[in-house]
């Protein structure tokens, strides 16, 4: 298992976000945490990255326990979180906001590469990459906060809500970069609240309710329960 | 008139550039640390200091002392860092108070050290660069004003062109999407933090040889220092600036055609101004406020 999660909780002051949520994430695969507003699904994420730090339990990347780790070390391991927002750097530019991605890199000429790649995936940025990234659309922000993950060279791509806020045909780029990320080896852990587009997009899928795990399973049989569809895909 | 005009106008640029050292450290700590640091007045009075100890006293060359204020002084940002802010870090008002409490100590520290009584540091030169009859400016100011230009224009090639100058503006602009990219917030307070005690340090060191020192003469630029950034947007290093040279001027004409107590009333005055009018300053931008 690429990263694997073990009984963790966070609490926010006294309040308890999330309760002894257990997942496993193999090399390689997408994966997906649904559940409405409030679940737990960014709590999740914040812990893997290290912005939320557990109560109790583990979290272990690559064998290596991770969860005391402070969020800047994190990244090091090789996890990138695309937070939820986006949270680009509004007064730097598109290009400045890249390389900060790339900050603990230390192989120059492989970050003028993966530059040079992120500006192919997303030629809009090119064309943008000397403005500051505040006088961008939505669609355009998510996708530099997304190459700006990239430039990290990541093993494991951590998204929240990349489709909130977003035009339907913005989406279904979003969906296809996604795929395309994940195509090149690298391990996605996507969290939705757009429950179809999410299950049409990871292997496994967690669904969380009230900072529990209520449910798991491959994606289509998730598709499939009758609970899922009712709750999350309005059918 | 004309002459004279001229003469204020110098004198306002001189005021205005020890003025931009201060302010700008000012809003750099702010801006990475959020924290406002109420000691920096008693920073730009340890540079000052520093210049009374080995330029005065044993007599070393005052550039060296120079060097040593801002080495020195940005150390003391260092320690403020990390016995100050950073416990402090989630609890911006308890950081203000800490640096407040500083404020006193470096005070008597000084009082103890020196005496209350005000130093006198000798000229560096007598030299006097004369544009006629009656408009001078004496080679000290002029130092003042190319150290001001030097160091402001590095610390700007630094924050663009460095990639721990992206990182400072990284962590202003939004400190835990930063902490996602590998940057520490830690490292990145402390360089905020040496940067802009060790401009403060500078900016009294270089003054030190036309003004008093005394262990209070801080709070007369702590004042100017917070009108100009409150002017200027808080957040804002390129409003800091511009604010410095626009309370310069009017401090200075004001002072020179009227007197210094009038010149302070219109300064607050002007501020009052601008936040009824601009509540975020000049260059302020609503999310910074």
């Amino acid at each position: 298992m690429l990263l694997e999660m073990k009984d963790a909780s966070v609490n926010y002051g006294k309040v308890s976000a999330i309760r002894n949520i257990s997942m496993s994430v193999p090399e390689g695969s997408v994966v997906t945490i649904i559940g409405a507003n409030g679940a737990g699904k960014s709590t999740t994420l914040r812990a893997l990255s290290g912005l939320a730090s557990l109560r109790s339990g583990e979290i272990s990347f690559n064998g290596k326990r991770i969860d005391k780790l402070a969020a800047h070390r994190i990244v090091g391991e090789g996890i990138a979180h695309v937070p939820e927002g986006r949270r680009i750097f509004p007064d730097l530019t598109v290009e400045e906001n890249l390389r900060t991605g790339a900050f603990l890199r230390k192989d120059k000429k492989g970050i003028e590469a993966d530059l040079e790649s992120c500006f192919d995936h997303f030629p809009r940025l090119k064309e943008r990459r000397r403005q500051l990234a505040k006088t961008m659309s939505g669609g355009e922000q998510q996708m530099l906060a997304i190459g700006r993950a990239l430039m990290a060279k990541p093993k494991l791509l951590l998204m929240d809500e990349p489709s909130m806020g977003l035009a339907p045909i913005i989406v279904e780029e979003i969906a296809r970069i996604i795929e395309t990320i994940n195509a090149q080896g690298i391990t996605v852990i996507l969290v939705e609240q757009n429950a179809e587009l999410a299950l049409g997009l990871a292997t496994y899928a967690y669904v969380l309710e009230t900072g529990n795990l209520a449910l798991e399973g491959p994606a289509d049989e998730l598709h499939d329960n009758d609970h899922v569809r009712a709750a999350y895909l309005g059918v | 008139m004309g002459e004279l005009l001229a003469q204020t106008a110098l004198n306002a640029l001189y005021a205005a550039s020890y003025l931009s050292l201060v302010a700008v450290g000012l809003v750099l700590i702010f801006g990475v640390m959020g924290v406002i640091n109420f000691a920096h007045g008693e920073l730009f009075m340890l540079g000052a200091y520093g210049v009374v100890v080995f330029y005065a006293d044993l007599q070393l060359s005052f550039f060296f002392a120079i060097a040593i204020g801002l080495v020195f002084v940005g150390l003391v940002g260092l320690g403020m860092e990390r016995a100050l802010f950073r416990p402090l870090r989630d609890n911006p008002l308890g950081g203000l108070v800490a640096s407040i409490g500083f404020l006193m100590v470096l005070q008597a520290l000084a009082a103890m050290g020196f005496g209350v009584r005000m130093e006198h540091v000798p000229p560096v030169t007598q030299q006097v660069i004369s544009f006629s009859d009656k408009v001078h400016l004496a080679v000290p100011r002029l130092y003042v004003i190319i150290a001001a230009v030097v160091l402001l224009t590095a610390l700007w090639a630094f924050l663009k062109k460095t990639q721990f100058g992206w990182a400072l503006r990284a962590s202003a602009q939004d400190p835990e999407a930063a902490a996602l990219q590998g940057i520490s917030i830690n490292q990145t307070s402390r360089i905020a933090m040496f940067i802009g005690a060790g401009l403060a340090g500078v900016a009294g060191a270089l003054t030190a040889p036309m003004v008093s020192v005394n262990p209070h003469m801080g709070h007369s630029v702590i004042v100017a220092a917070f009108i100009v950034i409150i002017v200027g947007g808080v957040g804002s290093l390129e409003g800091a600036v511009v604010a410095a040279v626009a309370y310069s001027l009017v401090h200075t004409f004001v002072t020179t055609f009227y007197d210094g107590v009038i010149a302070d009333i219109v300064g607050l005055s002007l501020m009052l101004v601008v936040l009824i009018v601009k509540p975020t300053g000049l260059f302020g931008t609503a999310d910074r406020a």
